[in-house]
């Protein structure tokens, strides 16, 4: 054999034995186990302030086989989220993998301690922890919720992520918040990240989320209830629908929308006269009436309509100007228009706010009154 | 040189031949001497033509004119070309001290074969045959140019078989065509026995992946590449026909894209594209983002993977190694198999293996349908070169991911597509998409 030829063999067979040598990255899918929903909650023991649940996937070949949902949990305190996780990491024979956690759940008791920055660098840093996970609070705690399996739910799937994924319902009521969002928002001044407040029904066990939770920085987080949650998600172009009840005269309407459009603009006058500049455009059609309705009556009830979401719009911009907070993002919208050096000072916008004229123009488009005459 | 020398220095030549037929014909004044290998000769029509003839006609002077007036006629010039002429069944005749040839082949596999390697449903379904004139004869049936040129050469220094070079003179390009003929010059081989064969010996790497020669046995592919300025290759004796240079993409279209509408042409392409692309990733892909990326799934595909993966002893990598071992052993087997038992190996490995190892949990189910989903994509690439270097590239690909994870699998397409790039075939670029004919010369240009 010439000498060519064996290098060449002897190179080839060094390329072969590098198959065996994969290294301690290669993991089997196998000896995995994927985390679904993770909770944080304020912990009993003294001494620790977190308590973590982990929901963990229960691997089946085929689903057809077990439709019903299997899950194991894993729970562990620790003085931070690290410490518990690590020590959560000896309960699993196989690696705990947080590729697939789509949902984390904050417990409404730690909402109240501030520590939300301490509780999200965890999640930040942790590479395999998605920056597209959602973000929930939790009510009365985390762990409850990650806990509870619904009747009828489908295996590998949890009930819980269809309310977020715009996939499954499409309700009004529901705020989606993402955990790059949530970071974003917590950092940027000018904007108050909110969240959706799960809660269980117990009796029938099933989740109720139609409300949500605003925080702002040294304040106490305000919570927004459900028909607020859907104004906030009306004007932040997050749904197509939403209802309105109107009682006017003796006309009781319930109108559905289904296509929303806002605008807002933050106008500054004279230097610290702030305008708000709120458009609407709502066209849907009417869902139900107690009374006998006419189709060339339609302008009419336009106008009751855009009576009624003026009054509402106005009672949610009031609300949010007294309490302080701020989840639209309008001391932004102000700051990206404004050179920094002309920027006011934070107490100066706070009452420029205050003192704001606020200008809400709905557009009423009710299309039908629902029946065909 | 006198009848008595001629047939002296004839007799000469052929004395290792046992099968060389003198014969001798004396008619009244008229006396020819014929000289031929009886197996290679059509011997009806050297009755017809020769020999009756020779007993009708009143003289000599006169058998002559009319053996100068047959098609078939060629002067006997020098020793060699007297020597290979006869091997190829010509008759040699002596008459009055000169020395005629006439081409009396007999060939039996004239007819021209059915297409089996490309079928297709629109064209023509008729390929090319054994035979080399016969294969110059449709092509040329099929280019109706005066600027089709054929040139022969003799190669094999042992079996001497004939290689005809067919192109349009006023489409080739001519550097092309220089380097085909010095690299043809340049074969030196005792046999020769096939076209393919000359793939591997014009060309100057000895390992190569990929065919820089496209192999064809539809006329139609023939006439479309001289068209297109290529040169074909043709060895006599075999079915097929080589078309150089050719580039990557040619080896990814059949000729029914040309015979489509455009949409339908365009979606079969996309398809022949992804399956190629199916077939050149989907087992790396598999083992990377199974063992190093499993969030890049979704939720249920990776929590059914990592389910149907319970109990399987081996590692994916040794995993998809071993299914498309089998795969590989399959196909091999189809090919050489005799065509009547390879339909029940196809069911045997297919079915019943497929089943089976997925009932031992030797592999897992998702396994099983990557490798046949890897297996039918293989299929779809139009030219059997290009799926066998695939095949290979692939098993390099698994390689890598099983070490490198998706960075591995990303550099190494990446290192793919370099090596395509600096490919060349015949001095054309590889990975372009298309030749174009002869580039017409500047001056001509400014005009």
């Amino acid at each position: 054999m010439s000498k060519q030829i064996k290098n060449n063999l002897s190179v080839v067979l060094l390329l072969l034995t590098f198959i065996l040598l994969t290294g301690c990255e290669f993991k089997d899918i196998d000896k995995d186990v994927f985390v679904a929903m993770i909770a944080v909650d304020k912990s009993d023991e003294a001494g620790k302030s977190y308590k973590i649940t982990l929901k963990l996937y229960e691997p089946t070949s085929s689903f057809k086989q077990m439709p019903e949902p299997t899950y194991s949990y894993i729970t562990e305190s620790g003085e931070t989220i690290s410490e518990a996780v690590r020590l959560l990491e000896s309960y699993s024979d196989k690696k705990l993998e947080f590729g697939h956690s789509k949902l984390i759940v904050i417990g409404e008791d730690l909402i109240k301690e501030d520590k939300s920055k301490e509780i999200l660098d965890f999640f930040l840093r942790r590479p395999d922890i998605q920056m597209i996970s959602w973000m929930a609070v939790g009510r009365p705690s985390a762990e409850e919720i990650i806990r509870l399996v619904p009747q009828g739910e489908t295996a590998a799937y949890p009930e819980l992520f269809n309310y977020f994924d715009d996939n499954g319902t499409e309700s009004q009521y529901i705020i989606t918040t993402y955990l790059f969002d949530f970071r974003r928002n917590m950092k940027s001044a000018g904007v108050d990240p909110i969240l959706p407040i799960i809660e269980i029904n117990h009796e029938e066990s099933h989740f109720e989320i139609n409300k949500s939770i605003v925080f702002r920085d040294k304040k106490e987080p305000y919570e927004l209830n459900s028909l607020d949650t859907s104004l906030f998600n009306i004007l932040s172009n997050s749904t197509d629908n939403a209802d309105f009840y109107i009682k006017e005269d003796e006309h009781y309407l319930i109108v559905k929308i289904d296509s929303v459009k806002a605008k807002k603009k933050v106008q500054v006058q004279n230097n610290s006269n702030l305008k708000l500049d709120i458009e609407i455009n709502l066209s849907g059609y009417i869902a139900e009436s107690k009374k006998q309705l006419v189709n060339k009556q339609l302008p009419y009830y336009n106008k009751l309509f855009k009576k009624e979401a003026e009054k509402q719009f106005n009672d949610f911009f009031s609300k949010m100007i007294k309490g302080g907070y701020d989840p639209l993002g309008l001391e932004l919208d102000y700051k990206s228009q404004t050179f920094h050096n002309r920027q006011m000072s934070n107490e100066e916008w706070e009452e420029a706010l205050e003192n704001a004229q606020i200008n809400i123009i709905i557009n009423p488009g009710l299309k039908s009154t629902g029946v065909i005459q | 040189m006198s009848s008595l020398e001629t047939v002296k220095w004839i007799n000469e030549q052929f004395k290792k031949t046992n099968e060389l037929t003198q014969k001798t014909l004396k008619y009244e004044d008229k006396h020819i001497l014929l000289f031929y290998i009886k197996s290679l000769i059509d011997q009806e029509l050297l009755q017809k033509l020769i020999i009756k003839p020779f007993f009708e006609m009143a003289t000599e002077n006169q058998f002559k004119l009319y053996m100068q007036a047959l098609p078939q006629f060629q002067e006997g010039k020098s020793t060699e070309q007297i020597q290979l002429e006869v091997m190829n069944g010509n008759v040699i005749i002596v008459i009055q001290n000169e020395i005629y040839l006439l081409d009396l082949k007999l060939s039996n596999n004239d007819q021209v074969n059915s297409t089996s390697v490309e079928t297709t449903i629109h064209g023509s379904q008729l390929g090319l045959s054994d035979n080399l004139m016969t294969n110059i004869n449709v092509i040329r049936s099929n280019y109706h140019k005066p600027s089709l040129c054929v040139e022969y050469l003799v190669k094999g220094e042992i079996n001497q078989h004939k290689v005809a070079i067919i192109y349009d003179n006023e489409k080739v390009k001519n550097d092309v065509l220089d380097t085909i003929r010095k690299r043809l010059q340049n074969v030196d081989k005792q046999v020769i026995t096939s076209t393919t064969q000359l793939n591997n010996f014009l060309n100057d790497k000895r390992l190569s992946l990929f065919p820089r020669m496209i192999m064809t046995e539809r006329p139609d592919r023939l006439v479309y590449n001289i068209a297109g300025g290529k040169v074909i290759l043709v060895v006599d004796g075999n079915p097929q026909a080589l078309a150089t240079p050719a580039v990557f993409f040619d080896f990814m279209t059949t000729m029914e894209d040309n015979y489509h509408t455009l949409l339908i042409s365009t979606f079969l392409r996309v398809l022949r594209y992804i399956g190629l692309f199916i077939s050149l990733l989907l087992p790396a892909l598999y083992v990377g983002i199974t063992s190093f990326a499993p969030e890049v799934f979704r939720t249920e595909l990776a929590l059914t993977i990592a389910g149907s993966r319970v109990g399987v002893p081996f590692s994916s990598f040794i995993e998809v190694l071993f299914m498309l071992f089998f795969m590989e052993l399959l196909l091999e087997a189809s090919i050489r198999l005799p065509k009547a038992v390879s339909a029940t190996a196809t069911t045997v490995g297919g079915l019943i293996l497929g089943t089976a190892v997925t009932e031992a949990s030797l592999a897992s189910n998702i396994m099983v349908i990557i490798v046949s989903a890897v297996a039918i994509s293989t299929f779809v690439i139009p030219v059997n070169e290009m799926a066998f270097s695939i095949r290979i590239v692939r098993l390099f690909f698994i390689v890598i991911t099983s070490v490198f994870g998706l960075a591995g699998l990303t550099l190494s397409f990446y290192v793919l597509i370099m090596y395509l790039v600096r490919l060349d075939s015949f001095g054309e670029p590889y990975l372009q998409l298309y030749i174009s004919p002869k580039n017409k010369s500047k001056s001509e240009e400014q005009i």
